[in-house]
């Protein structure tokens, strides 16, 4: 999965992004080590001070685990996980609702466009 | 950080003189050994061989002269600068180096030159003649100066280096000058040339009337006088060697303070 | 963090001309900072002033503390806008020089570098192309140990991949102990790998702030604020 990042956004919250995606599509699968910092800021190609404060918030919300002498895993806690990949999920369809009010559908329409496309989707 | 420098100085002129200085060699033996074994109809050969030979000679001299000049202009003051300039190493440091490598080469090139004359015209009883000729006029002059004669020779050869590094000290100040002005870089070097070199001689015209050698009366009319004249002598060459050493020191302070403080690359 | 690049009033005209101007700055370890203006706005003028190339006018400026000499040369790794290399030295040579005038320097990192940049050590730099020799100052350049690096244009006169493998060297490259300073045109293709920018126009500073303050609180690129901001 190769890094996209756009240029009018901080590259500080993309790099979160990214990471997260790639724990939560397996990229970096639970439990897995992390390539250094400097590793990850090169096949980013951005700023290491950058990753590396990326990375420290990722820890702090507890989805990666520094150890002192083996450097960085993602975390085994599924739950944690889980947990995040749900967090994600609410954080879009919020931004996708008021989306949707701002065009000026209702509710229930947007319910009904919604289960058809997913149904069209299936097939 | 100076011996690195005269190393890397070396290096880089050595591969214009080298050759040079093999050719002219080279050369000098082809000439003397076409014109030993062949006869009437070898003149041409000879001929040709000599005027390459004198080619070479004349292009060795000017070598010494364009190399010094031009060693001290790119190195420092042109892009390479950026380079040289940016290395730990003191400004003072940068113009000894050239300055010693300059005086080298015009040495080892008046030697060279010495030894293929010495290749091209010596003949078999020759050095014997020479010695032959040239001791009655040692001894002749070792009579009249007696324990002088060496020390007078040494300072005639350190007034000699002096004047030579005086020589190339001035083309550098000239240059580092010239390097002052953003337009007519060159214009401003022989302005610079010219403007020292009157400075100079007015210095050294007014120091030498400073009365503080005895003014040197008549020249020696017989041996006994000239021997009390000698300490004269002693004074006025040390006199000498101290202005050589005076111009010496205003040239380098001039390139050096140039370089330290008002170099500006392109 | 200690500061390695401190200009106080720093200000250096060259005769009736102006090219700095009371410029204040700071700089800590540890930092890759673009140091962006438009052609003529005095980004040279401060590299140099840095390297003892020119000498203030009035103010100064501090390498790791020091002012401008022997001790600050040591620690400074300069890659000058221009080629500044002897044409008839080989490879090899130029990396024997470095070797030999810089404590800092390692040959074996060179070496690599070349190779993995396709050049050869045996060639001289006569028979290089413009972008080859530019190559090859850059990893002289890269391949000291100093603690702060001036790049002036590092990636203008290369090809696409070697603009992208000099852009991972100098990420590699990075240390907590080392700041390297990127003068360059090319905003765009450096901005991700930046901390942080400092804008300057006709001797003085007009802005300096992190790449990701610019993202979030102008919502656009350095590039872009660049361009808005240096308008013809």
């Amino acid at each position: 999965m190769p890094w996209e990042l756009k240029s009018d956004r901080p590259i500080y919250s993309q790099l979160i992004e990214q990471i997260e995606l790639k724990i939560f599509s397996s990229v970096y699968p639970l439990g897995s080590k992390l390539p250094s910092v400097r590793d990850m800021a090169q096949e980013a190609a951005v700023n290491p001070n950058t990753m590396q404060r990326a990375l420290a918030k990722l820890e702090e919300d507890g989805l990666i685990i520094t150890h002192r002498t083996s450097g960085r895993t993602v975390t085994e806690d599924a739950g944690m996980v889980q947990k995040a990949k749900t967090q994600l999920a609410r954080e879009q369809i919020t931004e996708f609702l008021e989306k949707m009010q701002l065009i000026g559908f209702e509710q229930d329409e947007i319910i009904t466009i919604f289960n058809n496309m997913v149904k069209e989707m299936g097939k | 950080m100076l011996s690195k420098l005269l190393k890397y100085e070396i290096k880089a002129t050595g591969r214009v003189f080298l050759p040079l200085f093999l050719a002219l060699l080279a050369f000098a033996g082809i000439t003397r050994l076409i014109a030993l074994i062949g006869q009437q109809q070898w003149d041409t050969p000879v001929a040709i061989s000599l005027l390459i030979y004198g080619f070479i000679m004349v292009a060795m001299f000017v070598m010494t002269f364009v190399t010094m000049i031009q060693r001290f202009y790119r190195n420092l003051l042109a892009d390479e600068g950026y380079l040289m300039h940016t290395l730990p190493v003191k400004p003072w440091q940068h113009i000894v180096a050239k300055l010693l490598i300059s005086m080298f080469w015009i040495v080892v090139s008046g030697i060279v030159a010495f030894i293929s004359i010495l290749i091209l015209a010596l003949e078999r009883g020759d050095l014997r003649d020479i010695v032959a000729s040239v001791a009655p006029f040692l001894r002749r002059v070792l009579d009249q100066f007696g324990n002088w004669t060496y020390l007078f020779s040494l300072e005639m050869l350190i007034g000699s280096f002096l004047t030579l590094a005086s020589g190339i000290l001035l083309i550098y100040a000239s240059m580092a000058i010239g390097h002052l002005f953003r337009k007519h870089r060159m214009l401003a070097s022989f302005g610079a040339f010219i403007g020292l070199n009157t400075l100079s001689q007015i210095l050294f015209g007014i120091l030498i009337k400073i009365p503080k050698i005895a003014p040197f009366a008549g020249m020696p009319m017989n041996a006994d006088e000239f021997q009390a004249q000698l300490p004269i002598i002693q004074e006025y060459v040390i006199y000498g060697i101290a202005l050589s050493v005076l111009f010496c020191t205003i040239y380098f302070a001039v390139t050096q303070y140039i370089l330290s403080k008002r170099l500006n690359l392109e | 963090m200690s500061v390695i690049l401190e200009c106080n009033g720093l200000t250096k005209t060259f005769g009736s001309k102006t090219a700095l101007s009371d410029i204040n700055l700071k700089i800590e370890l540890g930092q890759i900072v673009g140091l962006l203006g438009p052609n003529g706005s005095g980004k040279s003028t401060l590299i140099k002033l840095a390297n003892k190339l020119l000498t203030p006018t009035r103010g100064n400026i501090l390498i790791g503390g020091q002012e401008p000499g022997i001790e600050t040369k040591k620690i400074v790794s300069y890659l000058p806008e221009r080629t500044y290399l002897n044409d008839w030295m080989r490879v090899h040579q130029i990396i024997e020089l470095f070797t030999d005038f810089y404590q800092d320097f390692k040959p074996e990192k060179a070496y690599d570098m070349l190779k993995n940049l396709n050049i050869n050590a045996d060639d001289r730099l006569k028979t290089m192309s413009k972008g080859t020799k530019e190559k090859v100052q850059l990893i002289l350049v890269m391949s000291r140990e100093a603690e702060l690096y001036f790049l002036d244009e590092p990636i203008g006169g290369v090809d696409p991949a070697a603009r992208d493998y000099i852009l991972k060297t100098i990420i590699s490259n990075y240390n907590e102990k080392a700041t390297v300073i990127i003068s360059t045109h090319l905003i765009a293709d450096i901005e991700n790998i930046l901390d942080s920018v400092v804008f300057i126009n006709q001797g003085q500073i007009v802005l300096t702030s992190t790449v990701d303050e610019i993202r979030d609180e102008k919502g656009k690129s350095v590039d872009d604020l660049f361009r808005e901001v240096f308008k013809c």
